[in-house]
């Protein structure tokens, strides 16, 4: 994940909607942001878990198919092929919308208006996230079986260089820095972060070394079951699930803080000029500061809408809320089984 | 039916009706147990046989009764190896060449059953195409089903039986001692495409297996398609693990218990019940090799499933195939039968997995 804490400041517009795959439930969840109303369900298949938003659709991903559904303003809904079962995570790169299929070792290509599988992409076993450069010419995808980042050529198609994270890795987390200079995978086997060139870019860089795309540039412990990540221009984030921890580097590496006290740590976000961690363990958010905001139950996962304000899932208790970092919670909804990656459309 | 080797069985002492009595019940092995005990039971070539008959609408898999009663009409390979061939066979039996039945040959949609080759094979041994065959082994494995299906391959037009029980149930004539001259026949191969799936066949249907396309079917042990990391069973030759997107495990010794094929009712409650395969569809099955599935192509087959096919490149063609997107493999689904199945009979080529 790039946070810069995405959408910090925008307006809330009174008709965006957030849309909330429902894992437990098969649906995608709609609510009115203002105000916490349901709008309706929608069917999307099995297991969905992650949505993004493109081409004026939301596009879900069904870890219990072997396709994504595509969900128009209308309510009207497309399945598109992949193929491959276990689509989980998106990202999007030249005007195509790739996903990852963490049940085999491929990336589904679809075209988002033609609503059409265009291609498909073999990499390591079990992808799970993806980064892609800042110009959309690169895409980095995690295996997490085969201990590698793949990196991908968006205009080709062509798997171009891998980054040997370990052989006994499994990478999680995978981000860039928003100059694309450089290149982070999340070992959660080995509780560690590794560095490494994103691309060949050492004439642009001097101080960094001349090296080869994929080339692990550093290494360093992070705390115990990382899973995700958080990188800004001048700082990487890496929570500790299993210790309560989260590390916090410089973009090289050092080591520049541990924070500790948390239960089970899973994400942070950028609200009010703040860092604060989702926690799956506690009904709170904290902030690397020491400022807390009560959430009644844990949550999960959480998405930025704007304003200093998240809506958090709350997985294990079936409901979400819209959060203020400032005022607490603003609303609370109930939602079908297991809510997960909320998206604000 | 081709002429009848003549002398194939080498000199009289293979002339002999079955061994007089097998073994005893658990105990008997202790010698002079039976005498002394007085009260074991004792198994008779006769039940012995009987235990093997091949009861209800199942096709292919044939009882002792059924080699007794065409054994003049009926032409007999035997599928184990050339050692246990000459320690003793039916008699008359014609040693299948396998090496050379399971060749295949490279087009454009990739591996094939090379039917020439195969037919060529057959007709070394005196097999003509109307003929009828019975096929054995020491059990009914995959060697034996492996030669079934390249007879089907080729487009065999007689009959196509396998010996349920194998030599162990056969309580007639045998033989011994080299195979002495063997006749030789024509045989022109008429290939028949519909028993076999290709690469790109299957490319074409990524993503359909199981769920309104073709029904697929891993043949190999759980840890090869779970490509259980460590595991023994996965092949070094291959690139990637797993199995292709969409496939069912049903480990292909579960068709076989001992000596003989499973219950039919079980075997339908297993692929039907418990595997969600619809016998009216087209069900694709693979392996590591073009051997081991083709147990379970004559066990689909036998329990009355239309149109069955043989992966015969299998999965080594495609997890090392150059386009891993059009040919990806999945790792993280667990659709695994579990089976109880053994393939019984001593057969000293030392692979498990081919034993006849």
């Amino acid at each position: 994940m790039n946070s810069d804490g995405a959408g910090e400041g925008a307006e809330d517009a009174p008709n965006r909607v957030v849309a909330v795959p429902c894992e437990g439930a098969d649906v995608l969840a709609l609510f009115a942001l203002a105000t916490g109303d349901s709008l309706g369900e929608v069917p999307v298949g099995s297991h969905p878990v992650h949505a993004t938003t493109t081409a004026d659709r939301t596009f879900v991903a069904t870890m219990g198919e072997r396709s994504v559904t595509a969900v128009d303003p209308g309510g009207e809904v497309t399945r598109i092929d992949t193929g491959v079962l276990g689509p989980s995570h998106f990202a999007s790169a030249n005007g195509e919308l790739y996903v990852a299929c963490s049940a085999g070792d491929a990336l589904a290509v679809i075209d988002p208006v033609e609503l059409a599988r265009t291609d498909r992409i073999g990499v390591g076993a079990e992808p799970h996230e993806l980064a892609v450069a800042p110009n959309g010419d690169r895409l980095y995808s995690g295996s997490r079986r085969d201990g590698l980042v793949d990196v991908v050529d968006t205009a080709t198609h062509e798997r171009i260089g891998t980054v040997n994270v370990g052989p006994e890795a499994r990478v999680q987390g995978v981000a860039l820095t928003p100059d694309g200079h450089h290149g982070y995978a999340v070992d959660q086997d080995g509780d560690r972060i590794v560095v490494f060139e994103p691309a060949s870019h050492g004439d642009e860089e001097p101080d960094a070394p001349a090296t080869r795309v994929g080339h692990v540039r550093k290494a360093a412990a992070v705390g115990a079951d990382p899973y995700d990540l958080v990188v800004t221009a001048n700082r990487v984030f890496v929570p500790g699930r299993a210790d309560g921890t989260v590390h916090e580097f410089s973009p090289d590496l050092t080591l520049e803080a541990v924070h500790d006290g948390f239960s089970r740590p899973v994400d942070l976000f950028k609200a009010n000029g703040h860092w604060w961690v989702i926690d799956a363990e506690a009904a709170r958010l904290r902030s690397l500061d020491g400022e807390v905001v009560d959430t009644n139950v844990p949550g999960l996962v959480a998405a930025p809408v704007g304003g200093g304000r998240l809506v958090v899932s709350h997985y294990d208790d079936d409901r979400i809320s819209l959060v203020d970092v400032a005022d607490g919670i603003v609303w609370t909804a109930d939602t079908p089984a297991y809510p997960f990656g909320a998206v604000v459309v | 039916m081709a002429d009848e080797t003549p002398e194939a069985d080498g000199d009289g002492s293979g002339d002999a009706t079955r061994r007089g009595l097998l073994r005893a019940a658990a105990g008997a092995t202790v010698a002079g147990a039976a005498s002394t005990a007085g009260c074991l039971s004792v198994s008779t070539p006769a039940n012995v046989a009987a235990e093997y008959e091949v009861t209800g609408n199942v096709a292919h898999f044939v009882g002792p009764s059924w080699l007794a009663e065409h054994r003049d009409d009926a032409v007999v390979l035997d599928a184990r190896n050339a050692e246990r061939f000459r320690e003793e066979r039916i008699y008359g039996a014609r040693r299948v060449p396998f090496d050379a039945i399971t060749s295949r040959r490279g087009t454009e949609d990739r591996a094939v059953p090379d039917a020439d080759a195969i037919a060529a094979a057959f007709g070394s041994i005196g097999v003509a195409p109307d003929d009828d065959v019975l096929v054995y082994g020491a059990s009914v494995g995959s060697r034996v089903t492996r030669t079934a299906f390249a007879l089907a391959a080729v487009g065999h037009r007689g009959d196509i039986k396998a010996l349920n029980g194998g030599l162990d149930g056969w309580n007639g004539r045998l033989g011994t001692g080299s195979r002495g001259d063997v006749s030789t026949a024509t045989y022109d191969a008429d290939p028949a495409p519909s028993t076999w799936a290709t690469r790109e066949w299957l490319a074409e249907r990524v993503g359909s297996f199981n769920d309104g396309g073709p029904g697929l079917v891993d043949v190999r042990v759980p840890e090869a398609y779970l490509a259980a990391a460590g595991s023994d069973a996965l092949n070094d030759d291959h690139e990637r693990h797993g199995h292709l997107p969409g496939a069912i495990d049903v480990h292909w010794v579960g068709n076989v218990s001992g000596r003989r094929m499973v219950d039919p009712g079980r075997l339908v409650q297993l692929y039907e019940g418990e595997g969600g395969l619809d016998p009216s569809d087209t069900v694709v099955v693979y392996g590591d090799d073009n051997v081991d599935p083709t147990s379970t192509w004559l066990t689909l087959r036998a329990i009355g499933f239309d149109d069955v096919r043989v992966y015969d490149g299998g999965f080594g063609e495609w997890a090392n195939a150059e386009d891993r997107g059009r040919h990806p493999v999945e790792t993280a689904t667990n659709v695994v039968v579990e089976t109880k199945g053994s393939v019984g009979g001593d057969d000293s080529s030392g692979d498990f997995s081919c034993t006849g």
